[in-house]
């Protein structure tokens, strides 16, 4: 997800983060509304190319459309199940519905900065302050932001410590290195926290 | 500048006793640490930090506890880590910057301001919405650096800020501490950096070895560094 956000502007990277995601919720539970065959394949036809036509330049299209890749086996055994049972509308339905909801929510992270998101959340958790403070939540998502590269730097040099005196492969072995170190890190931080004020 | 006044204050881990019955009064402007590896520098540094407490004896800076009263030795005291990978706490330069402000009690959005103008008076306004990530190892303990300042600490506590930096980036930043009105701690390995200092302290194996001006400590710690290299290890 950190990764997702795509670097190349698009109409919708202009939209403000708290409509677009309410307008994706509304668009799911449209699909997903019981319908007719014909007009429920219309909607997520439309659903779809809206969203693709959103995406706009082909640069990020390319990187919409890839995302699409897991859902290839699901596709297939609807393919075979709905041809078995002879109820191919049916089925392209199911199919079409899956794919503009996910088109649509793909869509919304490569277009939405995390820093938005992390204000939208921040924002939304506003009633719950008193059992859940806003300040310590915002600093979670923000050492999260901060880790997840820096542990897999980590992991990645742990990866290339074990083939540097071995000539067997690592597989599971390094789990109990990696875990090891993602504790150093967490203590490393609790220390940096509270030399600048920690949890005032 | 309030002194530092440590009170047979000792540091012990369980099974370890990392310092030994420490008493002294630093009140100089530049003060240097030295001793060989494991003698308990990076604690001593720790212990006045206020990152850990004393396990016995006790650490004041003027009247303040550095370790219970945290509000009050925020404003006196900043660490510089060795590594400032281990210091950066936040993914972008700006948040990293704004959050010692923010801990003092400035709202968010001034504290981001401020940082914004730090970094425009130092001629580096481009790296406000950087990723940390892509720092070098100079420029991160650069943002370190002035992520301290920007908190206005009467004393900096420097470990080892030299270690691991290129010849040019450790001239600059050997120029931009020589410049700051602040107390420096520092500690430091090689006997030449520490001739400027008003005091030196020299542990050894968590205890006090020697403490005074340069010219009163120096002379006996390069002698016994001296003997001590030319033995092999045991």
């Amino acid at each position: 997800m950190l990764s997702l956000t795509s670097p190349v502007e698009t109409p919708a990277h202009g939209w403000r983060v708290g409509p677009k995601l309410l307008a994706l919720a509304g668009l799911t539970l449209g699909l997903f509304l019981p319908a007719p065959g014909w007009p429920a394949l219309a909607l997520a036809l439309a659903v779809l190319v809206a969203a693709a036509l959103a995406a706009g330049r082909w640069a990020i299209l390319a990187a919409w459309l890839r995302l699409f890749r897991p859902l290839w086996p699901f596709a297939l055994l609807l393919i075979l199940w709905h041809g078995v049972t002879r109820t191919p509308l049916e089925g392209a339905v199911i199919l079409l519905r899956m794919a503009a909801a996910m088109g649509a929510a793909n869509l919304v992270t490569m277009t939405t900065r995390l820093a938005d998101l992390q204000g939208l959340v921040l924002w939304l958790m506003r009633p719950l302050a008193p059992i859940l403070p806003a300040k310590p939540l915002a600093i979670a998502i923000a050492l999260m932001i901060r880790f997840v590269p820096v542990m897999s730097d980590r992991a990645a040099q742990l990866a290339q410590a074990w083939p540097a005196r071995s000539s067997r492969r690592a597989r599971a072995r390094l789990m109990a290195p990696r875990a090891l170190a993602a504790l150093d890190d967490a203590d490393r931080v609790a220390e940096a926290l509270r030399a600048r004020g920690g949890a005032l | 500048m309030e002194p530092i006044r440590l009170t047979h204050a000792s540091c012990s881990v369980p099974g370890k006793t990392l310092l030994h019955d420490l008493s002294v009064t630093l009140a100089g402007r530049r003060i240097g640490l030295i001793g060989r590896n494991g003698s308990g520098k990076t604690t001593l540094l720790r212990l006045i930090a206020g990152l850990v407490a004393p396990s016995a004896g006790t650490v004041r800076l003027g009247e303040t506890d550095p370790f219970a009263d945290r509000k009050a030795a925020l404003r006196k005291i900043g660490i510089l880590f060795q590594n400032p990978d281990h210091q950066i706490l936040f993914p972008t330069v700006e948040e990293e910057l704004a959050f010692g402000l923010t801990q003092l009690g400035q709202p968010q959005a001034q504290a981001l301001a401020l940082a914004k103008a730090r970094l425009a008076a130092e001629g580096r306004e481009d790296w406000t919405k950087r990723a940390v990530s892509t720092l070098s190892h100079g420029q991160k303990q650069w943002l370190c650096l002035q992520a301290i300042l920007l908190m206005g600490p009467e004393t900096l506590l420097l470990d080892e800020p030299f270690a691991a930096l290129d010849l040019p980036t450790e001239t600059r930043l050997r120029r931009q501490l020589a410049r700051l009105p602040q107390r420096l701690i520092t500690i430091a390995h090689r006997p030449d950096d520490l001739s400027d200092c008003d005091e030196v302290l020299w542990l050894e194996a968590g205890r006090l070895a020697g403490f005074g001006p340069p010219a009163q400590v120096l002379p006996g710690f390069i002698a016994e560094m001296t003997r001590l290299g030319a033995e092999d290890a045991p």
